[in-house]
Parts: C-alpha cells; sequence; structure tokens
C-alpha cells in the first residue's frame, strides 16, 4: 500500500507550498475533473505532463515517483481486467487509458494532499464557511490515517507471530486471513477515537463559541492569478469537449 | 537452543538506525532481562527473534542455524512473542477461541489445544473469563489473555515486550512465578521491562542498551548497580541499591552495590552483631 504515501504532507519549502491551500484545492479539482472528461490517451498524457512540472516546483517529484511505483499492481490489474472483459473494438487502448486517467486522477490530488498540511486544510474550509467541528473532523482523519497504518504493521507483526501466513495460501484463504488484521484495527481505532474525545473535552473542546486562529491563511496576487488560469483553462477545456471538439490527433487510439 | 545475534545493524525504512551492532548470546534456558530507554531499540531486537524484521547488516543465529531461510510462522513454533499491546491481537469474540486460534495456527489437534487452553488459563488465574469477549474485559486482563495465547502454545523460548504495564502487584506477582515456572522447565525466557524491581526480583541477567546498542551485559546487580550504565540507560536504580547507599555512608561495612532485600537483611545483622 505504499502507494498511499503519494497523499501524505511532506514539509517542504517551495513556491507551491505557499500557495494558499484554497487555490491548491481548487487546481486539484479542476485537474481532477479534467481528467474525467477524457478517456482518449493524448489528453490524459498531456494532464499527467502538465502536473510534472507543477510536482517539481513542489519539490515532491521524486517523492512521487518513487511511491507511484506501489500502484504497478492495480494498474497492471486494470489492464488485464479491461483488456479480457472490454466489449470495446479495441479493448487494450482502452484499457491504457483507463490506466492513464486513474494516474491522472491520483496525481491530481497527490499534488494536493502532498502539499497542503492538515490544519491548512481546515483553515480552508472554515474560510469556506464550513462549521469548526467538522473542519476539524478532516483534518484530524487526515492526520491519523498514517497512525493506522503503523497500527495495521503492528497489528500484522502481532498475528504474524501467532502463526498467521499472511501471504500464503489460495485466495480465500488470504481474504479469510485479513479478519484478524482488520478487527484488531477498528477496535483499536474505536478505542483511540474515544479517548482523543475525553482528552478534547477535559481540555475545553467546544467550551466557548468564539475561537481565535494561530495562523489564517491569505489569498496573495498568485494565487488570484493561478485561480484564474485554473477556472480559463476549465472553460477552454470544457468548451473543447463539448462544443468545438477535439481536434483528431487528439482522438488516437492504439490499433488494438 | 541457543541464540546468537552476530553484529546485528536494523534500519527502519533504510533510514531510521535502530540496531548499531548488537552482538549477544543466549543460550538454552537462560532467563534476561533487556532494558534501557525508549527508543534503545529493545523491541526492535526481539522482533529479530522470530524473523519479523532481518538484519540490514550481521546473523541472527538460533540452534546454530542461520534464521534467514525460516520464515515467521515456523520460527514462532520456537519463539513466542508477547506485545506490550493486547489490542493488537484480541479479534474473537471469546477468550477461548483467541487461545485456540493460535494452537490452531501452528498445528495443534483440537484435543490437545483444548487442553493447553484450559491449564494456561488456570495457571494465569483467568479460568473465569473463558467465555467473555476480549473486547469487554479491562486493560490488564486482555493484557494476560493476550500473555495465555501465546503461552498456551508453550514455546522453547518466550520473549515479552513490557508485561508488567497495567498489572498491579498481585498480578506482577504471579506473572513472575509463571515465567519462573516456564524458566524452571527449561525454556528461555527474555523480558524487556522498564520496571528495575520486577527485573532485579526475576532475572539473574540483564542487557542494558542504549542508542541501539548494548552497553553493558551481565548478572543483574551487577548491571544494575553501575551508575553509568543506569545514567545511559535513563533508569533508577533498585530501591535496595539505594537503601544500601545510604547505609553504606553511615556504616561503612555495609557494601554500596546490594540488590536483594535478603542481602541487605544479612548485610545490616552482621553490622549490628546479630545472626548472619
Amino acid at each position: 500500500m505504499s502507494f498511499l504515501e503519494i497523499f501524505k504532507y511532506t514539509r517542504q519549502d517551495s513556491v507551491i507550498h505557499r500557495l494558499d491551500p484554497r487555490t491548491k484545492l481548487l487546481l486539484s479539482t479542476v485537474l481532477g475533473i479534467i481528467s474525467l472528461l477524457f478517456l482518449e490517451i493524448i489528453p490524459l498524457l498531456l494532464i499527467i505532463l502538465f502536473l510534472l512540472p507543477l510536482l517539481g516546483a513542489a519539490k515532491s517529484l521524486g517523492r512521487w515517483a518513487k511511491n507511484i511505483k506501489g500502484l504497478a499492481m492495480l494498474v497492471l490489474f486494470i489492464m488485464v481486467f479491461n483488456t479480457l472483459f472490454s466489449t470495446d473494438p479495441t479493448p487494450f487502448s482502452r484499457s491504457v487509458s483507463l490506466a492513464l486517467r486513474l494516474l491522472a486522477m491520483m496525481t491530481s490530488f497527490s499534488f494536493f494532499f502532498l502539499t497542503v498540511h492538515p490544519d491548512e486544510l481546515s483553515q480552508a474550509l472554515i474560510k469556506m464557511h464550513v462549521k469548526y467541528e467538522f473542519a476539524l473532523a478532516v483534518s484530524m482523519a487526515m492526520r491519523y490515517v498514517p497512525t493506522l497504518g503503523q497500527d495495521a504493521y503492528a497489528i500484522m507483526d502481532a498475528q504474524k507471530s501467532r502463526g498467521v501466513e499472511l501471504d500464503k495460501g489460495n485466495l480465500i484463504k488470504r481474504i479469510r486471513n485479513i479478519v484478524p488484521i482488520i478487527v484488531p484495527l477498528i477496535v483499536v481505532a474505536i478505542r483511540r477515537a474515544l479517548s482523543i474525545s475525553e482528552s478534547m473535552e477535559s481540555r475545553g473542546f467546544g467550551a466557548s463559541g468564539g475561537r481565535t486562529y494561530m495562523d489564517m491563511i491569505q489569498f496573495r496576487r498568485k494565487d488570484w492569478v493561478i485561480v484564474t488560469i485554473s477556472l480559463v483553462g476549465l472553460i477552454l477545456v470544457l468548451l473543447l469537449k463539448f462544443w468545438w471538439g477535439l481536434p483528431s490527433w487528439m482522438l488516437w487510439q492504439l490499433p488494438f | 537452543m541457543t541464540i546468537i545475534f552476530e553484529d546485528v545493524h536494523f534500519a527502519y525504512d533504510g533510514i531510521y538506525t535502530a540496531l548499531r551492532g548488537v552482538s549477544l548470546q543466549i543460550d538454552d534456558g537462560e532467563s534476561v532481562a533487556i532494558m534501557g530507554t525508549n527508543g534503545a531499540g529493545k523491541t526492535t531486537l526481539i522482533k529479530h527473534l522470530n524473523g519479523l524484521l532481518r538484519p540490514s547488516q550481521g546473523r541472527v543465529i538460533l540452534d546454530g542455524m542461520n534464521i534467514r531461510e525460516k520464515s515467521v510462522a515456523e520460527l514462532s513454533r520456537i519463539i513466542g512473542l508477547v506485545w506490550q499491546d493486547p489490542d493488537h491481537q484480541l479479534f474473537l469474540d471469546s477468550v477461548e477461541k483467541e487461545i485456540l486460534f493460535g494452537l490452531k495456527n501452528l498445528g495443534f489437534s483440537p484435543e490437545e489445544s483444548e487442553e493447553r487452553c484450559v491449564t494456561t488459563l488456570e495457571k494465569l488465574g483467568i479460568s473465569h473469563l473463558a467465555k467473555r469477549r476480549p473486547f469487554s474485559l479491562s486493560g490488564g486482563e486482555r493484557k494476560r489473555v493476550a500473555l495465555a495465547s501465546i503461552l498456551a502454545t508453550e514455546p522453547r523460548i518466550l520473549a515479552l515486550d513490557e508485561p508488567t504495564i497495567g498489572q498491579d502487584a498481585r498480578q506482577k506477582k504471579r506473572l513472575a512465578k509463571m515465567l519462573r515456572e516456564m524458566n524452571d522447565e527449561g525454556r528461555t525466557v527474555i523480558v524487556v521491562t522498564h520496571d528495575i524491581e520486577f527485573a532485579v526480583e526475576n532475572f539473574p541477567r540483564a542487557i542494558a542498551m542504549a542508542n541501539g546498542q548494548i552497553v553493558a551485559d551481565g548478572p543483574t546487580p551487577v548491571v544494575l548497580s553501575n551508575e553509568t550504565v543506569l545514567d545511559m540507560c535513563s533508569l533508577t536504580p533498585p530501591q535496595m541499591t539505594i537503601a544500601a547507599r545510604e547505609l553504606h555512608s553511615i556504616i561503612p561495612s555495609i557494601p554500596e552495590r546490594l540488590t536483594h532485600v535478603t542481602e541487605l537483611e544479612r548485610e545490616i545483622l552482621r553490622a549490628i552483631g546479630g545472626e548472619s
């Protein structure tokens, strides 16, 4: 599951990291929408090619490249199944574009999660008039993903020492082997949630209505520029897709 | 079943160094306490025993054989590891089933499993919990259930990570007694602990770790009365050692380095001219 790392914030100092989280949310969403609009190989490749320099500017290209390899199995799975079972006249071409779409979507959102600290995310949500409690819940959920990952490893270790062989046996046995992992994981998560809520309440969470914040996020000129470019880009792409039609070189398919 | 670590190095994800050249030998039937600061590498060390972690450099040899070729499941028949957090392993809806689970995995027959389950629960004084749901038990009870699930497999080598945390005095005594029995049967017992009194009273040998290395290895009273070692491992000396030091400053004939009640008793009696 190492590809999940591409959704984990990394502390860096870069142009991208200094942008307002709302700008990045918009940019990621726009790119995600564009990836969903297309099932042709060339446009999807263009989206990915557009994303790579952005990741580079965020000094996260190496990290992304390293962890995206973990996606290889999933991509292979999508390709094999689609090629075998698709009713499309060119099944292989289609499965390649599906895999590319997945890659483009994941990269779009990894761009957001790699560069936005959970605290910034909750700030952004609050500025977008989401209730503080919900914003906190979202950022805490993000905060505890890696912790849950550590728990999962500890649980696997514990069960392996009791003779559970996680990577042996047929498919059914392997699926059954998930039970000894998943049940403790849920129990640990619930116990932790309870103790966090208790400790939050004992520190006066929700005691007073009006909150003030240590850090305030703020739109700067470059944020406005990027927001404008993103929105104009989205409109142009929508026009291209639904009004003007794609130029024929963009519709290119693999022959089988 | 002698355990030998030969210059074992290990780093998590290849970067976070946890062990830097650990060499040790634990003979069959020994009883050892591993002590040290948080992050000294104690847990990492015992994870090497059953192959959960593999050394990035160096070798772990069990019974004359490099364990590199052995799977965790194979090694688990010989080495039982009991973890700090019982919640990481309990997942079934009764204590009994929880104990039978490990036995089944390791290939014991149903009859034998049943029998072992009953005796283990009795030994730990939790027979009355057999039908209960593990999740409805208290923290200390869950810890004992997790312990029972490993003890039931009767491993040749038993390693426990912080078994005394959350246990009251009576449970600690019971645990100590049981570990001693296991040891008397010829099994090797290895315990990772911060509980210095527990170590002094029950384990003849102590290994002190700091910063991924072994800083002292020897008889527990010697290791745990050494000021430098205690300092490196951020441990406070055993109460008897503190008492002995205080007494030594008043009555110089009482030696400073004592760790047991009986020793101190004997020395005091001698100093005041009573029977020794």
